[in-house]
């Protein structure tokens, strides 16, 4: 075999190599996204029943109570971009903290099963959340290095591949839970 | 739970008689194992001598001598040891335990059974032989919990079919139920590769590590560089692994001075922590009462029993009830 057909398939190998890790990353990006996704949606989906187990007793509150609502219809519409859910979900997070923190200020409804089962899944789900969301950081951190980096930056140029945002993790994410404040 | 220093005070206070007999066995056993070695070592040589010079030639021939020499040894040190161990254990380790709590159950004999040992998933070789003893297993808190030394070997056979074995796993095997609902397998060990071969080769052959579920990247830098991370899931990996959860790991692996290794599987994290050597065994060329042999065995309980307050496996503020 001439060496000039060597050099050739060698070439081609790591050509494709370059090309399926690229897509790989691609894709890894939006599985994580849809997951994303999915656990944005179960939290919407809670919202209706906390927002009518302690609309009764809230009455100070009724405007943050309007405002998680307006916030999870706009969600629900189809066709909305990646970054407006990106967008939405943040303000969710915080509109949801306001009304837990809320919470504390009546003893009948902090007592009330209903409204502790609801606290543990908001918890739950905020956490899953988190972890979708650090996931998906790290598959763009990765997908981004990919297209930035020697040799696979030529690879990406030619495909028009394009770098991608990362979420911006909330601050008080990082803080630890603190189940004193949740529940005394 | 008490605190360490507050168990190192019942060491001494209520359980100072009873080291104080013990102390006078010690003395006792340590003067007998000196006599009965040399009566032995002295009666083997006698034995070797009276073989015909021509047979010991090769060095076959002392490789076995010694291994009969250490391995009948061994047997005669466990037989003359028993007794004492057996009080100790009764006498010291146990109270130790209920002192820490009254309803943890302790036995000196058993061990964490093979099948959740296999279930962990932290060593990927296949055990052919499992031992082990003391066995604590109870409630602290409303979490179940159990843990016990484990020795855990592999069998291997040379090509003249001559058996050996070799060390799996040696030290602190613990289980307790976790607080989060998942459903793949997420595995932590200790990083070996990363902290050889650097960040970038390292990183390589992590993700390179046949046998093993998908590299996990952790966004903690620290955690990251002592421990890598293999799942089923990213997403659930990094459920678990919750920032607050590797901060207390981080810190439990620090305390523990010892390589850990964890899993989280089924609905419990396991815990392996490699001491390379049997725990809760009774000192017996060093004075019970010697702080640093005290602290040896109120640290480790204490250690094992304080993980669920460590890493808050109490803290049921998710769904999980």
């Amino acid at each position: 075999m001439p060496t000039s057909l060597i050099v050739l398939i060698v070439i081609a190998v790591i050509l494709v190599l370059m090309y399926n890790s690229l897509v790989s990353k691609k894709n890894q990006v939006e599985n994580i996204f849809a997951s994303v996704d999915t656990v944005l949606k179960k939290r919407y989906d809670l919202i209706p029943n906390l927002v009518a187990s302690v609309g009764k007793y809230m009455e100070h509150e009724k405007s943050l109570l309007e405002k998680v609502t307006k916030l999870r219809s706009e969600a629900n519409k189809p066709h909305i971009s990646d970054e407006q859910k990106i967008k939405l979900g943040a303000q969710v997070s915080s509109a949801l903290g306001s009304i837990m923190i809320a919470v504390e200020n009546y003893p009948d409804l902090k007592a009330n099963e209903n409204v502790m089962h609801l606290q543990y899944s908001l918890n739950e789900i905020e956490e899953q959340i988190s972890a979708a969301r650090r996931a998906y950081n790290q598959a763009v951190t990765d997908y981004n290095n990919a297209i930035e980096m020697i040799p696979t930056n030529f690879m990406a140029r030619a495909i028009n591949y394009s770098k991608k945002a990362v979420f911006a993790i909330v601050e008080s994410e990082r803080k630890n839970v603190n189940v004193k404040e949740l529940f005394n | 739970m008490k605190n360490v220093s507050e168990l190192t005070d019942f060491y001494y206070k209520n359980l100072f008689p009873t080291l104080e007999e013990l102390e006078i066995q010690r003395k006792n056993l340590r003067y007998r194992i000196i006599i009965v070695g040399i009566i032995y070592t002295f009666i083997f040589m006698l034995i070797l001598s009276g073989i015909p010079t021509a047979s010991q030639g090769s060095g076959d021939f002392f490789a076995f001598a010694l291994f009969a020499y250490i391995g009948l040894g061994g047997v005669l040190y466990k037989f003359l040891t028993k007794d004492y161990t057996d009080e100790f254990k009764i006498k010291v380790i146990k109270p130790l335990i209920s002192a820490i709590d009254e309803k943890l159950n302790y036995s000196s004999s058993m061990h964490v059974p093979q099948k959740t040992f296999e279930r962990s998933e932290l060593f990927t070789a296949t055990v052919d032989r499992l031992s082990g003893n003391d066995h604590v297993k109870g409630y602290i808190d409303g979490t179940k919990l159990e843990f016990s030394d484990l020795h855990a070997q592999k069998r291997h056979r040379n090509s003249k079919g001559k058996e050996s074995w070799s060390t799996i796993f040696k030290g602190l095997f613990i289980v307790a139920e976790f607080n989060k609902n998942f459903i793949g397998k997420t595995v932590v060990l200790p990083d070996t590769a990363q902290s050889t071969f650097g960040d970038l080769i390292g990183g390589w052959l992590q993700s390179k590590n046949m046998g093993r579920n998908e590299l996990v990247k952790m966004d903690d830098n620290e955690f990251e560089k002592e421990f890598v991370v293999y799942s089923t899931n990213q997403i659930e990996a990094r459920y678990i692994l919750s920032h607050s959860l590797m901060q207390r790991l981080l810190t439990f692996a620090k305390k523990s001075k010892h390589p850990v290794y964890i899993s989280f599987i089924g609905d419990s994290i396991h815990m392996a922590i490699y001491y390379d050597k049997d725990l809760f065994e009774p000192s017996i060329f060093h004075s019970l009462l010697k702080y640093k042999i005290a602290m040896e065995y109120v640290s480790t309980l204490h250690l094992a029993i304080g993980i669920v307050d460590e890493l808050k496996l109490n803290q049921k503020i998710w769904s999980k009830r």
